[in-house]
């Protein structure tokens, strides 16, 4: 039985020995959880992510199967989306039933956040339901590519048509509208998953249970003399190499500064190619989103350095996996932004 | 150097002269017939930058094949072999067959890096090499084939214990294997309309 005071649950997989105890708040609106009543796991129920396949759906069955056995003890949230290129409307990239499953994982389960994105290729059979995750007759499913998160912004391009937009350090952009048999709720957990992306997750550094050899606090928020306070969001850079030179500073460094001599180098030569094209065709030219230059707001990197939590390898295993954690509590969470839909 | 190229190559037999960086990893397939058996590589097509190293050598792990790549018209990436090749051999089975390869060979004019220097690198460190062109694709076939054929060679002398999938070999259900195969070395590079 579901009330709106705070409890605390523990929730056992049964398939792994993982074990995560959740904390749930108080929420605002009880209403809203009647939506989520029978949702929630309750022991000897199934798993809620798993109805609604966000949870071991087809992705996640893929990367852990022997074939790849990647991230074998890290919970998968995945979802799948239809890419779509801007027009007046949103069009479909693809006139095949094809369907991207991404997903985001953990490269090791005791990372407090995930820091690995997926992303899959689903072909479906016709006539096949394409979101139901354990189907008679298993969608061909090709892994694609697994981007590091780091590497990779993710933002709500436009809720009403359930668009995210992807946005890779290479500036490859990609729009992904989840797929329309995806409930809303699922859409809602990807916003709470970006904002959480963003923003870090307060669990991460208070709950006590959690086994944390090192201040989570990001680095660049203390001062010298001891005293900490918040980084203000800067503004977007008005100068590219401004923000090359606060990245350089921030300590990210090597790998940006690689990969933008690298695209320096490829949009001048794309520039070049560019302006041959233009020369010959005098029509109106515009850019493609994905030859963007990269000399756009790069501010969204400073998360880069933005905390312990992203880090690769941590000091020591923790017995939590804190991808659940964010899982739970990312739940609740949700509750009221449901609750103001009804 | 072309790892991204060479892939595309191989499995889509095309050519892009641009390509996107590659970031983490990529993957691509195909199946070839050795000894008459269907068998599908499956390709994982590594980040080359230097500066991802930490993330890719993560996934060394279950590799039965390497393609360690080098630019022939880039002495740089030549000299960084050593370095790449204790990498793979740090991370990965012991047996993981490796295959040196010099790619744009095409382009002659440019040459930095000899042929009989790959070859005495490869002979040093017991690789295969080859010079490949991914844009002719000269020898890109070979390339893989001859890896997998290798790989093939150490399951039938028993090597690879086939039983282990931690070996990257599984036996398919009609007896057909599929042999990881990582492509790794500097500058990969990915493009395409399309994200998957």
């Amino acid at each position: 039985m579901l009330t709106s005071v705070p409890h605390r649950k523990t929730w056992r997989k049964s398939k792994k020995t993982v074990q995560v105890t959740r904390s749930f708040p108080t929420f605002p609106s009880l209403n809203a959880w009647e939506e989520f009543r029978g949702l929630l796991p309750v022991d000897g129920e199934p798993n809620p992510g798993v109805g609604l396949g966000v949870e071991e759906g087809l992705l996640c069955q893929m990367v852990h199967s022997p074939e790849f056995n990647l991230f074998p003890d890290s919970v998968v949230f995945e979802s799948n989306f239809v890419q779509v290129k801007r027009g007046r409307n949103w069009i479909d990239i693809n006139k095949a039933p094809n369907t991207v499953a991404l997903g985001v994982t953990s490269s090791v389960p005791c990372l407090p956040l995930p820091n690995v994105l997926l992303m899959a290729r689903v072909k479906w059979h016709p006539g096949q339901s394409q979101t139901w995750n354990r189907p008679s007759k298993a969608p061909k499913i090709i892994l694609r590519r697994i981007l590091p998160l780091k590497f990779v912004e993710l933002q709500v391009c436009d809720r009403l048509q359930r668009i995210l937009r992807l946005r890779t350090v290479t500036e490859k952009i990609y729009y992904l509208k989840l797929h329309p048999d995806h409930p809303k709720t699922v859409f809602h957990f990807w916003i709470r998953l970006i904002q959480i992306l963003q923003t870090g997750l307060s669990i991460t550094t208070k709950d006590p249970r959690i086994l944390v050899t090192h201040c989570l606090v990001p680095k660049n928020c203390y001062s010298p003399s001891g005293n900490s306070k918040l980084v203000q969001k800067k503004p977007q850079a008005s100068h590219p190499s401004e923000s090359l030179l606060q990245l350089m500073a921030k300590g990210e460094s090597e790998a940006l500064s690689q990969i933008f001599a690298d695209l320096h180098q490829r949009n001048q030569f794309r520039s070049c190619k560019k302006m041959k094209i233009h020369k010959i065709c005098t029509e109106k030219y515009t850019a493609r989103e994905d030859s963007i230059p990269c000399t756009r707001d790069l501010s969204w990197r400073e998360s880069f350095t933005c905390g312990e939590w992203e880090r690769e390898n941590p000091s020591g295993p923790q017995p939590l996996s804190l991808l659940s954690t964010l899982a739970a509590s990312t739940w609740p969470q949700l509750a009221p932004s449901i609750g103001n839909s009804i | 150097v072309g790892k991204s190229c060479l892939l595309l190559q191989f499995t889509d037999k095309r050519f892009q002269p641009v390509h996107d960086l590659t970031i983490g990893v990529e993957f691509g397939a195909r199946m070839i017939t050795i000894d008459g058996k269907q068998i599908k590589l499956q390709i994982w097509d590594t980040a080359g930058q230097e500066s991802f190293r930490s993330i890719t050598r993560s996934y060394y792990r279950g590799a039965a094949g390497a393609l360690l790549v080098y630019d022939i018209t880039r002495r740089d990436t030549f000299n960084h072999l050593t370095t790449w090749l204790e990498d793979a051999r740090q991370h990965s089975n012991s047996n993981m067959v490796i295959m040196l390869i010099g790619n744009k060979s095409d382009l002659e004019s440019r040459r930095e890096v000899k042929k009989e220097e790959g070859e005495a690198f490869a002979r040093e460190h017991g690789l295969i090499f080859m010079e490949t062109s991914a844009k002719t694709a000269s020898n890109v076939e070979e390339a893989f084939i001859n890896t997998a054929k290798e790989i093939y060679e150490k399951i039938q002398e028993g090597v690879f214990d086939i039983n282990n999938e931690a070996n990257g070999i599984k036996i398919g259900p009609q007896h057909a294997a599929t042999n990881a195969t990582h492509a790794g070395n500097q500058g990969g590079q990915q493009a395409g309309g399309g994200c998957c």
